[in-house]
């Protein structure tokens, strides 16, 4: 029932808004929390649990709230105490059927006594078969909201959720914005630190905000006014998820229209209204950690009833959200905490009934109610009728970003909580986190630690000496005389621990992953200490002895979506890429590289096509992604000899070789050609999937073991568009562009450079070289030129018929020819003999890059060796990766190529067979993924057409 | 087989819970606290899946009964328990496919077995291709698995999008999906249950499981293994087997072994719960991640190893918003799932992304090391062939090739050929 | 994750480099032997504590490193451009 004005509520009356709760529509004020409006309006069943589907309501009212995950919209688990409501908001409850009120799968709590923990682990074994059906069984029972559907793409949801990420350097950061957090962060900002504040509410206040004494509204009043006219960034709505290593500290934030300040001045950052969350990367040069205390729930039976919350909860619907949160209620205190809420109860018109107050030795001995609060059966027998049970038992100091930042916990057992110890430096605490006391010795403190964490960033001497702050004594009080739930999030009960124990499942970390104790959404920070408080009980240990389980980020849930940002990933195109966008180009995704795979004639690829017209006019195909490096020095001819393992010294000014580069454990690792353009000047080209590694292969020799050559290594891949040109009438083409090249077979032969004039741009690097088999050349032109070069051949050769090929055409022309592809041909192991490269390597050389287990591989045989295979049957062609088999089914090799050779009217291919198989005119049977044999014959050699090579040299 | 000398358990089964859950009546333990002997016949040092399966197969199958299982900290701490528990036998070349197919196959029957149900769900497994090169690799990894009579096959993105109508298979994506190896014996298990039913059966085979014990020295005498040191004693064995995993290279060099090992923390992370929508285990080799949902709704997600070695299991953030972008990439419906928590374990990379197992050049002291990313899945199998090997002194041939001596023999295992991430 | 502190560019995340390996001494090809050639290109020391590596500075100044970390700390010692180290 919504009570009249508080004085220090958060919603704005002027602004009604609606929503539906399980298809019914309900009113709220803007500022409500889902669970506070549904509270308003009387609900107290949100969820189901978890295992035996009994009803749960509010128990924290905050973020943690085990009992009020819902469904909003399409995003599932959406904790209802926590999320405003947004008009015309669809919320739901999850995992429930038919309806939250009748849910059929409460028929578990019948089973409860079979159903102790671990229970699926002693059934379901047998018969075998029969545990798929169980699991589909199981699987029903899984808790949780639903994921969209994927055909779903309307816009606003999940699908079409932004997020955003970005990176904050300052000085101080302080976690928590109650009046310890703001203190701290007003101190050190005072102190000239460049401050960022971080608070998971809309408004500052912490444990203030549902405080209704004046002095307390007061002081609350002004430090919120002092920290929004301070020099200090607030991220309200802000959550800190964790500390990594390099003192990283992740924020998640949820992105809100910046005007909703719950009428406090100021420049909180709120965060753009479209953007759903962003991540904030912040690496503070100090930390302080003021997150406060959280309030420990009592463990005894019944305790998991609808109507049964803590002192906070009670609080916060009171003064927050002006909620009066039942009509009767007893209050079980063990600190002065009950006292205030029972204050708080009455003001709210609650009749309470009874405060049990443990420390004059009263207790709660059960709670009963069906479905909700009904009674309380005291420890000395009294039966009070309430429908409202407030607990009040004990605080549990959140720790993990302590720990996470390299501190420790170290349990105090006069106070029956944790508190930081060994703290690094860089990082302080204050506040409830630390110890108890007034609001003027928790910002005394405060004050003392902003100061500090100000003077260390100053280096300043003045050592702030801070005032005392400890916790004060208070009952450990954990659970009661009768069976309760300790995890309500996972169904976990006392007896499920004491069993679990007894099992031999018997320290806290067995008993977490026998019973999944604090394995659910709270994590640990409501049930943890009850957790084990129970175990140390059951092990006979005390709870210092028995230790917590090890803290994980993230401290709350956090989306997919905000942890992946915008989530772009980089595209490198060439200069040429619109133009192949613009005619048809099929993508082909190779590597970071989007490149023409073919390009489409009436509709349809057409790599045949692109191949005869290759083999019998001219082609151009775009290979700006082949690696490129300039070389100079004196010295490149001492790093070619020792990258590559074949021989440089002798190769001239204009020269052009092929090179096969090996790692030193003698597996071929890159090829390609390097040409020699000046004296002290070569350009060196890597496979495109290679290249970024040869370039750090390079200078990592060049920078370790060489220091002493003379090489500079310019990597030029992006500065050159790179274009080859193929086919017979590819001289007269390039002729008609190269205006200052001699380009006579006499004046310029197979594998020579030269450098010239194209297509009137200048310093072009022209090649002639032929990885497709045919007359080619390559030009490599500045890359702002690449297209205007590219049109010009385009027209130049429009009368010698030519036309674009895509990568599909040039794998078919290289394997026609037996040319090798690094990676297809060869794969992690293959060393170089293997991969038919033995006339390349020269072991009369002096060091290079595998020498010596090259010069064993060719001591060894048997290694299987790469041949070229033609199908017995010219139309069959064996499937790429498809294994050689022998009889009995013996792999004997494998297809590494294969493709229809249009030039050949035939089935061609490559791979490996072992040695003694590796005779040319041997039958080998390939088998197909459907089991059938393609029978393959070994060729003389890996080439096809043109073995000869009369076409490169014509 | 029945455990001669052994304690015969209680018998776990649904009628015995109603019953106890009934009358009230309390579980024995699943284990029993020992002293710590002066001497056993073998001392297994790990108390992970691997360390109890050999301790388990050593009283069982070779009735060899005096075997302690030294721990450092608690059962299934370790690897075992911080794994995304995928099981598979999908490799590349036949050994690891005979290898791992024979530890399927122990997966299968291992509930009945041990009389704990492990939860082992063969719901399939998916690994995505997003590009010619990786459909290549999966079509020779599929020809070498049918050929060993394993099934796995490639799939198209149509019976792709049928098996994960979540996964987005138009060819808009940054990394189109191309194809899959379609897997079906593959699956995942409960882990900590392997760990448990393995430790229970173990023990009841008279088997000492010793936890908090730390192995601090090894004896060596002319050559041999003499017995361990611990933190709680030194324990003489003739027999000493290291199932250590993350610490195999300190554990080993306690006895002057070198290993070709180095130590990456491998990343995991879970979600909150949703209601089922994903059946199969889904990999991506491309995009590093891999993702698979429980029984219980979760999510679990994992990637590749992490970019430089540490000892450290404290996690990062960059492993989140990468998995959660590549998640995404796959996924695009999934970004109001919210992780819940995250955790790292340590993996022992070797050079051929293949294991250590067998003898080393100190007599009586064997490894069953270096088991990268995918230990779990061969725990049986690795007990197993372990057992055996202390118990005859003859190296089973389904673990011959993965002898320490290949590597100064340069004959390296060929799963360095297949996609980089092996989950 | 961790920062280290490049000679040239100053303290980055970890990220923006590469890590290569222990630093291991290249033995003389052309005397080596199957043993120690092996020995090289596999086994590592691995070590539980301060270890030698080489990095590369992939996403800054191109630069090999010289580290020392350690491998359960995460601390950096020495971190020095290996060029800059005398011969």
């Amino acid at each position: 029932m919504r009570l009249p004005p508080q004085p220090g509520e958060v919603i704005d009356r002027h602004a009604p808004l609606s929503f539906s709760w399980n298809g019914r529509v309900y009113p709220a004020f803007d500022g409500d929390t889902i669970a506070s409006a549904l509270a308003a309006a009387g609900v107290r069943v949100f969820s189901r649990s978890l295992k035996y589907h009994r009803k749960r309501g509010l128990l924290t009212a905050d973020a943690h709230d085990p009992g009020c995950l819902v469904q909003v919209g399409d995003e599932p688990n959406v904790p209802a105490a926590a999320r405003h409501v947004a008009d015309g908001m669809v919320v739901t409850a999850q995992a429930v059927w038919p309806s939250l009120r009748f849910d059929v799968k409460a028929a578990n709590q019948l089973l409860a006594p079979a159903l102790s923990a671990g229970f699926y682990y002693k059934t379901f074994m047998r018969p075998r078969w029969a545990w798929p059906h169980y699991e589909r069984v199981l699987r029903r029972f899984a808790p949780g909201g639903r994921v969209p559907d994927p055909a779903s793409a309307a816009p606003g949801d999940a699908s079409h959720a932004r997020y955003e990420h970005r990176h904050a350097h300052p000085d101080v950061l302080v976690v928590g914005g109650g009046p310890a957090g703001m203190t701290a962060a007003l101190a050190a900002a005072a102190a000239g630190a460049d401050v960022m504040l971080v608070d998971d509410q809309p408004q500052l206040g912490g444990h203030l905000r549902w405080t209704s004494a004046a002095p307390g509204r007061a002081e609350l009043d002004r430090l919120r006014v002092a920290v929004a006219t301070g020099a200090i960034e607030t991220l309200t709505q802000a959550v800190v998820l964790g500390h990594y290593e390099g003192g990283l500290v992740a924020i998640v934030q949820r992105g809100r229209p910046a005007d909703h300040e719950g009428g406090v001045p100021g420049r909180a950052r709120n965060g753009h209204p479209d953007v759903e969350e962003t991540l904030i990367k912040a690496r503070p040069k100090q930390l302080i950690l003021a997150p406060g205390l959280i309030e420990r729930p009592y463990v005894v039976g019944g305790n998991d009833l609808p109507g049964v919350m803590l002192s906070t909860a009670v609080r916060r619907l009171i003064n927050e959200y002006a909620v009066r949160p039942g009509e009767r209620a007893v209050v079980l205190t063990a600190n002065d905490d009950g006292r205030a809420a029972t204050d708080d109860l009455e003001r709210a018109g609650v009749d309470v009934a009874a405060v049990l107050d443990t420390r004059a030795g009263v207790g709660i001995r059960r709670i009963r109610g069906r479905g909700g609060v009904r009674s309380v059966e005291c420890s000395d027998s009294r039966v009070i009728e309430c429908d409202l049970v407030v607990t009040a038992t004990g605080w549990t100091a959140p720790t993990g970003l302590v720990t996470m930042a390299g501190g420790s916990a170290a349990y105090r057992p006069d106070a029956a909580r944790f508190v930081p110890t060994d703290l690094p430096e860089g990082v302080y605490a204050t506040g409830g986190l630390v110890g108890d006391g007034t609001l003027d010795k928790l910002i005394a403190h405060a004050g003392a630690v902003g100061r500090r964490a100000a003077d260390a960033i100053r280096a300043a001497d003045g050592h702030t000496p801070l005032p005392d702050l400890a916790p004060s004594p208070h009952p450990a009080l954990f659970a009661g005389p009768t069976d309760g739930f300790v995890d309500l999030a996972e169904d976990v009960t006392a007896h499920d621990l004491r069993t679990a124990v007894a099992e031999g499942y018997d320290s806290i970390e067995l008993t977490k992953r026998y019973t999944t104790v604090t394995m659910g959404r709270p994590q640990g920070k409501l049930e943890a200490m009850n957790a084990i408080a129970i175990v140390a009980e059951a092990t006979g240990c005390d709870i210092a002895g028995t230790g917590t389980t090890t803290a994980r980020p993230p401290y709350v849930p956090v989306s997919l979506g905000a942890l992946a940002g915008p989530n772009h990933h980089p595209v490198r195109h060439s200069p040429m890429h619109d133009w192949h966008v613009a005619h048809d180009a099929v993508p082909l995704v190779a590597g970071q590289w989007i490149r023409p795979d073919s390009y489409l004639v009436d509709g349809r690829p057409d790599p045949a096509g692109e191949v005869l017209a290759v083999r019998h006019a001219v082609g151009i195909i775009d290979v700006t992604p082949l690696g490129k490096f300039e070389l100079r020095g004196p010295d490149v001819p001492d790093l070619l000899e020792f990258l590559y393992v074949n021989k440089w010294r002798k190769l001239a000014v204009g020269q052009v070789r092929y090179g096969v580069m090996c790692a030193d454990d003698g597996v071929v690792f890159d090829d390609g050609v390097t040409g020699r353009l000046g004296e002290d000047r070569y350009l060196l080209t890597a496979t495109s999937s290679g290249a970024d590694a040869v370039g750090e292969w390079i200078e990592r020799w060049l920078q370790t073991e060489h220091r002493r050559w003379r090489v500079h290594a310019i990597p030029m891949t992006d500065a050159y568009a790179s274009i080859n040109v193929a086919g017979p009438r590819s001289r007269e083409l390039v002729n008609r562009l190269a205006s200052d090249i001699d380009m006579s077979n006499e004046a310029f032969g197979y594998m020579r450079v030269r450098i010239g004039t194209v297509a009137g741009v200048s310093d072009c690097v022209v090649w002639r070289i032929g990885f497709t088999g045919e007359l080619s050349y390559e030009l490599h032109v500045p890359s702002g030129h690449g297209l205007a070069v590219w049109h010009a051949l385009l027209e130049a050769g429009a009368d010698l018929g030519v036309r674009p090929f895509g990568v599909e055409a040039q794998r078919i022309l290289r394997l026609e020819k037996g040319h090798i592809i690094v990676g297809q041909d060869t794969d992690g192991l293959t060393g170089a003999y293997s991969a038919g490269l033995e006339w390349a390597i020269k072991l009369d050389k002096a060091d290079f890059i595998g020498k010596p287990e090259l010069s064993w591989q060719r001591l060894g045989d048997g290694a299987p060796e790469l041949v070229g295979m033609q199908s017995v049957d010219p139309l069959a062609v064996p499937v790429e990766g498809c294994q050689l088999v022998a009889d009995g089914g013996r792999i004997v090799g494998r297809v590494t190529s294969s493709r229809f050779s249009p030039t050949l009217g035939r089935a061609i291919s490559m791979g490996f067979v072992d040695a003694e198989l590796s005779r040319p005119g041997t039958v080998v049977a390939a088998r197909s993924p459907d089991g059938r044999r393609v029978h393959l014959t070994v060729q003389p050699q890996l080439a096809h057409v043109d073995p000869e090579g009369a076409r490169l040299h014509g | 087989m029945r455990a001669r000398r052994g304690r015969r358990p209680t018998r776990y089964s649904g009628l015995g819970l109603v019953r106890r859950g009934l009358s009230g009546t309390a579980w024995p333990r699943a284990w029993h606290e020992h002293e710590l002997r002066d001497g056993y016949d073998v001392v297994v040092i790990g108390g992970g899946v691997h360390g109890l399966a050999t301790a388990y197969y050593l009283a069982t199958r070779h009735d060899i009964r005096s075997v302690a299982v030294l721990e450092r900290g608690y059962l299934g701490g370790g690897g075992s328990g911080r794994n995304t528990a995928i099981i598979r036998s999908n490799y590349l070349t036949p050994e690891g496919v005979r290898f791992y197919d024979r530890s399927v196959a122990l997966y299968r029957s291992l509930a009945a077995e041990l009389n704990f149900n492990v939860m082992f769900s063969q719901r399939g497994h998916l690994t995505l291709a997003h590009s010619d090169a990786a459909l290549r690799t999966m079509r020779w990894r599929a020809e070498v698995n049918k050929l060993s009579g394993v099934s796995s096959e490639v799939i198209s993105p149509a019976e792709i999008g049928r098996l994960v109508p979540h996964l987005d298979v138009s060819s808009r994506p940054r990394f189109p999906i191309v194809g899959a190896l379609w897997h079906p014996p593959g699956g995942i298990i409960r882990h900590d249950a392997v760990v448990w039913g393995y430790a229970r059966a173990a023990d009841a085979a008279g088997v000492h499981l010793h936890q908090n014990t730390e192995v601090v020295g090894i004896d060596l005498d002319g050559g041999r293994v003499r017995g361990v040191a611990t933190t709680r004693g030194t324990v003489r064995a003739d027999a000493v087997v290291s199932c250590t995993a993350g610490w195999a290279t300190t554990v080993c060099d306690l006895a002057g072994v070198s290993l070709p090992i180095t130590t990456y923390p491998l990343q995991a992370a879970v979600s909150e719960p949703v209601r089922p929508f994903l059946d199969t285990v889904v990999v991506s080799g491309t995009l590093h991640v891999y993702v698979s949902q429980t029984d219980r709704g979760e999510l679990v997600f994992g990637a590749s190893v992490d970019p430089f070695p540490s000892y450290s299991t404290r996690g990062s953030l960059e492993f989140l918003e990468g998995v959660a972008g590549h998640v995404l990439d796959l996924m695009p419906a999934l970004n109001r799932v919210r992780v819940l928590r995250q955790w790292a374990g340590l993996c022992d990379m070797t050079p051929d992304f293949s294991p250590i197992m067998g003898g080393t050049p100190v007599d009586g002291f064997y490894i069953d090391v270096g088991w990268g990313t995918y230990g779990f899945k061969a725990g049986p199998v690795s007990g197993e062939s372990m057992a055996s090997l202390v118990a005859t002194g003859k190296t089973p041939e389904l673990i011959e090739p993965f002898a320490l001596s290949r590597f100064n023999d340069g004959r390296l295992v060929g799963e360095r050929g297949a996609a980089a991430v092996g989950h | 994750m961790i920062m280290l502190p490049c000679p040239r560019c100053g303290e980055r995340d970890a990220a923006e480099f590469g890590y290569i390996g222990e630093r291991v001494a290249r033995p003389d090809v052309d005397a080596t032997t199957p043993q120690e050639w092996r020995a090289h290109l596999y086994t590592r020391r691995n070590p539980a504590g301060w270890a030698d590596e080489l990095w590369l500075h992939r996403a800054g100044c191109g630069r090999y490193l010289a580290v020392s970390r350690n491998t359960m700390t995460g601390e950096i010692g020495v971190c020095r451009s290996v060029a800059d180290e005398t011969l």
